[in-house]
């Protein structure tokens, strides 16, 4: 299997670092995605697509555990990644791990399995 | 005796100047000010995002130096009653797209399903996110109005909480 090409991006109050397990790329928020934040997440999450058609992955898990806040705009940038997922030949499948005491995790990601629900899946963790 | 005549748990009035890295720390205000009251985490989590949500669409489509931002935080015997408000003016093409998306959320008879229709709209735009004021009634289960005074928009949410202590 090839090498992980992805690296960890943001900077103060945002950041998001992959790590790569056999098939799995395991990506970890944390800060907060804000209005600074959406340009990142953006163009990080077509990144993250390209990869995962370049190495075959099976799935993304996106952990949310540390996010505190996310906004409309970077919710948008999931939206659009996972019609992206849906509308592509080589599917992979997106997880969400969330936290229970951040409550809009749920609401939010919700809507998202809604959108994909053959493909999104949301669990939590302690 | 009139509204403004009950006493608020919580009162806050801002004129400002509206700026991004504002939001962050007026978000964490808010939280400050309304946690003592608000009996669940559920409760403060749907209060700050819809506060976020509207203070992000000041900041991203006012015109002009100033904009407003109220928060008022009551109790009532059903419960805290949350009633924010924002206004700002705008220019015109965003108060057109304000109203037709705030005329589309009043019809709407279920702000879920209109949401999800939305984010589904919105999936192939890699514009505008237009999701911001739909997410409201969505995620924070609150009412959103709007009304307008000439060039200035208008904004309000209003929702309940569960009081911490109940009454």
């Amino acid at each position: 299997m090839s090498a992980l090409q992805l690296t960890a991006v943001g900077g103060e109050g945002f950041q998001v670092t992959p790590t790569l397990v056999d098939f799995n790329l395991r990506l970890v928020f944390t800060g907060s995605g804000d209005m600074h934040a959406t340009a990142v997440i953006n163009e990080y999450l077509k990144l993250v697509h390209e990869e995962a058609l370049r190495i075959g992955l099976a799935q993304v898990s996106c952990d949310f555990k540390q996010l505190t806040f996310m906004n409309s705009s970077c919710f948008k940038s999931f939206v659009v990644w996972i019609d992206t997922v849906k509308n592509s030949e080589i599917r992979y499948q997106i997880a969400f791990l969330t936290n229970p005491n951040l409550p809009w995790q749920r609401r939010s990601l919700e809507a998202l399995r809604r959108l994909a629900a053959n493909l999104v899946t949301i669990e939590t963790i302690a | 005796m009139t509204d403004e005549d009950v006493p608020a748990l919580v009162s806050l009035t801002l004129s400002f100047r509206p700026l991004a890295n504002q939001i962050g720390p007026l978000r964490t205000l808010l939280s400050d000010l309304c946690k003592p009251h608000v009996a669940d985490a559920d409760g403060l989590s749907r209060l700050l995002l819809a506060a976020h949500e509207l203070l992000e669409n000041i900041v991203k489509y006012s015109v002009g130096e100033v904009a407003e931002f109220h928060l008022r935080l009551e109790a009532k015997a059903s419960g805290l009653q949350v009633r924010l408000r924002t206004k700002n003016r705008a220019a015109p093409e965003r108060m057109a797209d304000a109203r037709w998306r705030l005329d589309a959320l009043a019809a709407a008879n279920d702000p879920i399903a209109h949401y999800d229709e939305l984010i589904r709209e919105s999936a192939g735009r890699r514009d505008v996110s237009g999701l911001g004021l739909a997410r409201i009634p969505a995620e924070s289960e609150m009412e959103l109005f709007y009304d307008t005074e000439q060039d200035w928009l208008i904004l309000t949410a209003e929702g309940n909480a569960s009081e911490r202590g109940g009454r």
